[in-house]
């Protein structure tokens, strides 16, 4: 019975849970290039990060910023294409695969596409704002409106995701509630509000819960996107954390931001699963 | 009327940004900047993108570490999904919480500390120093999509076949196994593309040696921005298997998601 779990069990130690505890380790001690003593120092580290002025007034703003930003334009879309969709209709076919390509596409090729449609000089966004005689938008020198485009590739990609899933649910849902409002006079509405929603609360918890986790460790879009700029104005917390251990090489610092901005998400995610268990077990 | 306009609408937003994609890569060096105006159309761009030779290396390498990454993570998670779903009673609780506090762990904490790891092991920029922590990102999640796959068969069938003088592996792989492959190849589908998405892995585990499609491609963009015909040519190849997938196997897509 062990041997069933067994290749599991020691790629998992090996390549997850043992990398954790060199993180941490290398979290407390001096671990630069120039340092070959790994002299402990204790929690220094994590003093000098969480002293950052650019991880608390730009890294952690922006991070929280993307996370509900995105996650709520990707619910709020996803909720309401999943109602546009859940009928029959003529070209069904069509619309649901449009909706499931965006979820296979890379992410780093639907920033590159997202780059591409709004540069400044040759991007299609800023051709079709000539024809509504607006200036061109040099969209990427500022710090909002990069934000702004990244979190809108972000939405792109994930809107489907969402869509599937309620959709799902959706369909599973029973007919009698909405039957028997209906005979007692309730609009659509209504309908919507009173039973459609509180119906949907187990699944919309969990793809929410799912989602800001995710989004929360958001990199390649940021990455490919805008680097991080401009003048680290756009960095998000993996973000900064990867340039700490790999373009300044101080892998005490960047060990020590990572584990950091894990021990933010997992308290974020505690409070989230708590949440979560109370909206399945009401459901119930 | 409405409901005709605003899913029309819908469907466009969704696939303009790849249509996009497509048409300029469609278009010669001459005419990218003004992709909206000329009607001249070339296949050229993607026979030249193809001929860099850094960029065929890494149309192989992520085809070669997605494909192994996904029979990898599958052959162990199988079993201990198998495990998961039919020898355990009070572990499953305990199980359910590890993985869901290995999803909060953003992969940047991993991947610093295993940069270090693979260099010590001397793997880093090996195809194994990629695969092993690939696989080991997929374990948990897997594990329970298996045991999910494995619940939703009724072990009777099993215990029918130990009667007939089946050994339990036996049970195993002529019955449990087979009637969870429609669930298994969902997952291979959804494994095998995440695989080739993936990007952070990619750009800190690999070097010169191993360069992943990905990585390559946001190099691209960063160094050589203003060549666009050959960007989005590379790109629309690059989602390929997206496409395919897309168009032949929705079901087991939607079916894989849904779990």
């Amino acid at each position: 019975m062990l041997a069933l779990i067994l290749p599991a069990l020691a790629i998992l130690i090996a390549f997850q849970i043992v990398p954790i505890l060199i993180g941490a380790n290398a979290s407390f001690r001096r671990w630069s290039l120039f340092d070959p003593q790994k002299t402990f120092v204790g929690l220094e580290n994590y003093a000098r990060i969480l002293g950052d002025p650019i991880f608390y007034r730009i890294v952690l703003p922006n991070t929280f910023l993307f996370m509900f930003a995105s996650v709520t334009a990707g619910l709020l879309a996803g909720l309401g294409l999943a109602l546009l969709l859940n009928r029959r209709f003529h070209g069904e076919r069509i619309a649901r695969t449009a909706v499931l390509l965006p979820l296979m596409v890379p992410p780093v090729v639907a920033a590159i596409m997202v780059t591409w449609m709004f540069n400044d000089q040759f991007g299609v966004v800023n051709a079709v704002l000539a024809v509504l005689g607006i200036e061109p938008v040099p969209w990427l020198v500022s710090r909002w409106t990069s934000l702004g485009i990244v979190i809108l590739t972000d939405v792109w990609l994930w809107t489907p995701w969402f869509t599937i899933l309620i959709l799902a649910a959706l369909q599973t849902l029973p007919p009698e509630p909405h039957e028997a409002a209906r005979i007692d006079g309730a609009g659509a509405w209504q309908l919507f509000r009173n039973i459609t929603l509180p119906l949907l609360r187990p699944v919309l918890m969990v793809c929410i819960t799912i989602r800001l986790i995710d989004a929360f460790r958001v990199f390649d879009i940021v990455w490919t996107i805008t680097k991080g700029g401009p003048a680290r104005s756009t960095e998000v917390f993996s973000i900064y954390a990867y340039k700490q251990a790999f373009v300044y090489l101080n892998f005490d610092l960047g060990s020590a931001a990572s584990l950091i901005g894990a021990g933010i998400i997992m308290v974020v995610g505690g409070v989230l699963y708590k949440a979560l268990s109370y909206a399945v077990e009401v459901s119930r | 009327m409405f409901f005709g306009l605003t899913i029309t609408a819908a469907t466009l937003l969704l696939v303009f940004p790849v249509a996009w994609m497509v048409l300029t890569a469609l278009r010669p060096a001459s005419g990218v900047f003004y992709v909206h105006r000329g009607t001249e159309f070339t296949l050229a761009n993607f026979a030249e993108a193809l001929a860099k030779p850094e960029m065929k290396e890494a149309f192989f390498n992520s085809a070669f570490i997605a494909t192994f990454a996904t029979i990898f993570s599958l052959a162990v998670t199988i079993t201990s999904g198998y495990m998961l779903s039919r020898f355990q009673s009070r572990a499953s609780r305990l199980w359910f919480g590890l993985i869901y506090l290995f999803r909060c762990i953003p992969y940047i904490s991993w991947v610093i500390p295993l940069y270090l790891l693979t260099q010590w092991l001397g793997i880093l920029d090996t195809y194994l120093g990629l695969l092993l922590p690939h696989i080991a990102i997929h374990i948990c999640f897997f594990s329970w999509i298996m045991k999910g796959f494995f619940d939703g068969i009724s072990p009777e069938a099993e215990y029918a076949a130990y009667i007939d003088g089946c050994s339990r592996w036996g049970a195993f792989f002529r019955i449990a196994l087979p009637m969870a492959t429609p669930g298994i190849v969902a997952l291979g589908i959804l494994s095998w593309l995440s695989t080739w998405n993936e990007f952070l892995f990619a750009l800190i585990l690999t070097g010169s040696r191993t360069s992943m499609l990905t990585v390559r491609m946001a190099q691209f963009v960063h160094e050589t921005g203003i060549e666009w015909h050959l960007m989005s040519a590379t790109a629309v190849m690059a989602i390929g298997p997206a496409l395919i997938v897309t168009l032949f196997a929705q079901e087991y897509v939607v079916k894989g998601l849904k779990v």
